[in-house]
């Protein structure tokens, strides 16, 4: 009687899908974020009448969701770089908050490149999470995937990034390869079926290109986006694969609910949760960490990075030529290698007196995340960029262009769009046939304060190519989204270590 | 010299018109050539062509379409 109940024992156990040892069902909870950015504190978007958002928030609603079922917390990209606190410490405040918040992996983002290949090594090996790219050749430390075991489950998750990560400074990139997200998921899909009960995928590729993958390739249980900045309130289904997305900035945490059964999701529900400060509580640890590094920043910014020897003007920069709109023009095209620079005087938005230079002054003189890029602009659009720029002279305007590498003069009494005199670039009459690369910044190249000309002008472009070192196509000649152009000015003042720019009359009212 | 890498340039479209931008630019991007941030600053937002909400910072491809409302 014995042997046939260890016979039927034995039956029960090889005819079981689990040799694994399922449990009947067993439900599993995926937590997922994306595009942090580095937003650790609360803020109020752009047409928003309260403030969102807040890591230490997210985290206290992180815990919670795990004390009610265990979890996985995954995040899909652009996690430690962009907002200014974060950038100063170069995304080793937001590792610190993550390692904190137990995540178990993150794929990397096209931003994460930003800092360059040493920085994020640097991160990679701070993080107690692995961070994934099974797209990305070229980074030993950069896993294709892990398997997670969660209540007798195994999980795949295996990661991957756009390629849209080439767009970022080659110098940040080295000789890294990427190839397609469908090609590595490709690549690695039959060892995961191998290892996994279920596959899940952290993409930065975004949601257009997630549904793309979950139609091309079959056996995706599970595909948790960003990139995109979607914010999905529900999971979507493609074929049989859930998609899911969290929108932005700490702004919501994802909430994916699935019940498996014999290794396999029979049922799923999910659902974003906004994060209110106002009205959920913060946890403590996140919070702690979050305060001891905004106590960090006033060292930070308070550091000294060259001296000038002259008051850089800004309070005439929406009127005139000054010596602050000089020296960051200058600081455009000469980064850029264009032959002249435009950037509008509303992005200059303060002076900076005679005297040491804090970077706390950079950072009030440039408060926008503004990027560098150079666009092939012809000489008669280029006089158009000037005629806007002196359009509104009576309103004192955002639009006054303070110029590098040209000069133009300009009548105030005459009518708009014949204000613009005489203008040389290099010192040479501006020829308008010909063509020249001007150096502006991404708002104005959107035809942000009106300049139009620039957006006009990359409706010619065709392919892009990489060409060492930049970007470029047959209109743009230099795109670099991953460094803001007060960096670059940081840099510069760095550089000379002493600075007195002088007004040179690049732009001259004639009346 | 790394061996060249051709992209095709960025057309989306905002509210159905076509704006030409740069790789790597971002919805806001988008909106600002389009004359649409005033829309968004007062409580306006925008969706993708599958109606769901974008963030300002989210990213751009050839042919998407967004839309203000």
């Amino acid at each position: 009687m014995q042997g046939f109940r260890i016979a039927l024992i034995s039956l029960l156990l090889i005819m079981s899908p689990a040799s694994r040892g399922y449990a009947n069902q067993v439900d599993l909870r995926i937590l997922y974020v994306n595009d942090f950015h580095g937003f650790a504190e609360p803020y109020q978007p752009a047409g928003s009448q309260a403030a969102l958002g807040g890591i230490a928030c997210l985290a206290g609603a992180v815990d919670r969701a795990r004390q009610k079922q265990p979890s996985l917390l995954l995040a899909a990209g652009d996690m430690i770089q962009g907002n200014v606190s974060a950038n100063l410490f170069q995304g080793q405040s937001f590792v610190d908050v993550m390692n904190a918040m137990k995540f178990d992996a993150m794929v990397v983002g096209n931003h994460e490149f930003d800092f360059g290949p040493e920085v994020l090594k640097e991160r990679m090996a701070q993080a107690n999470f692995p961070f994934l790219g099974a797209n990305v050749e070229g980074l030993p430390s950069l896993k294709p995937y892990v398997i997670k075991d969660l209540q007798g489950i195994k999980i795949a998750i295996v990661g991957v990034v756009t390629r849209d990560t080439l767009t970022t400074h080659p110098r940040n990139l080295g000789d890294l390869k990427f190839i397609t997200p469908e090609s590595a998921l490709r690549k690695y899909l039959p060892e995961l079926k191998g290892q996994a009960d279920i596959i899940v995928v952290v993409s930065h590729c975004g949601y257009p290109e997630d549904r793309e993958l979950a139609d091309k390739i079959p056996g995706l249980d599970v595909i948790v986006g960003g990139h995109t900045h979607t914010k999905l309130l529900q999971p979507q289904v493609v074929g049989h694969t859930i998609i899911v997305q969290a929108w932005e900035h700490a702004k919501a945490l994802g909430v994916l609910d699935l019940q498996v059964k014999d290794g396999k999701i029979v049922k799923f529900q999910g659902a974003l949760q906004e994060i209110n400060p106002a009205a959920d509580r913060a946890d403590l640890q996140t919070q702690e960490i979050v305060a001891r590094y905004a106590g960090r920043i006033g060292p930070i910014i308070h550091q000294v990075i060259g001296e000038t020897r002259l008051d850089l003007d800004a309070p005439r920069v929406r009127t005139g030529e000054t010596n602050l709109g000089d020296f960051i023009a200058d600081v455009m095209r000469q980064t850029a290698g264009a032959d002249a620079a435009i950037i509008n005087s509303g992005a200059i938005k303060a002076g900076i007196a005679r005297g040491k230079i804090e970077v706390q002054d950079v950072y009030t003189a440039l408060p926008y995340d503004n990027y560098l890029v150079a666009v092939r602009l012809t000489g008669a659009q280029l006089k158009e960029a000037l005629e806007h720029g002196v359009s509104h002279l009576e309103k004192a305007s955002h639009g006054f262009p303070q110029v590098s590498g040209l000069t133009f003069t300009y009548s105030r009494s005459a009518p708009v769009g014949s204000r613009v005199k005489d203008v040389t670039v290099d010192g040479r009459p501006l020829d308008l046939n010909k063509e020249y690369a001007v150096a502006t910044i991404d708002f104005l190249a959107a035809g942000g304060s009106g300049y139009t000309v620039f957006g006009d002008a990359l409706k010619k472009a065709g392919d892009y190519a990489n060409l060492g070192g930049a970007l470029t196509s047959g209109a743009l000649t230099y795109n670099d989204p991953g460094t803001w152009l007060r960096d670059l000015v940081m840099d510069a003042i760095q550089a000379r270590k002493t600075i007195a720019p002088k007004v040179d009359g690049r732009s001259q009212a004639v009346d | 010299m790394a061996a060249a890498k051709r992209w095709t340039d960025m057309r989306v479209y905002v509210n159905r018109k076509p704006v030409d931008l740069a790789p790597g630019m971002q919805v806001k991007h988008a909106l600002i050539h389009a004359g649409q941030m005033a829309a968004i600053e007062a409580g306006l937002k925008v969706y993708d062509e599958r109606g769901h909400e974008l963030g300002l910072d989210g990213a751009l491809a050839d042919g998407r379409k967004i839309f203000v409302k």
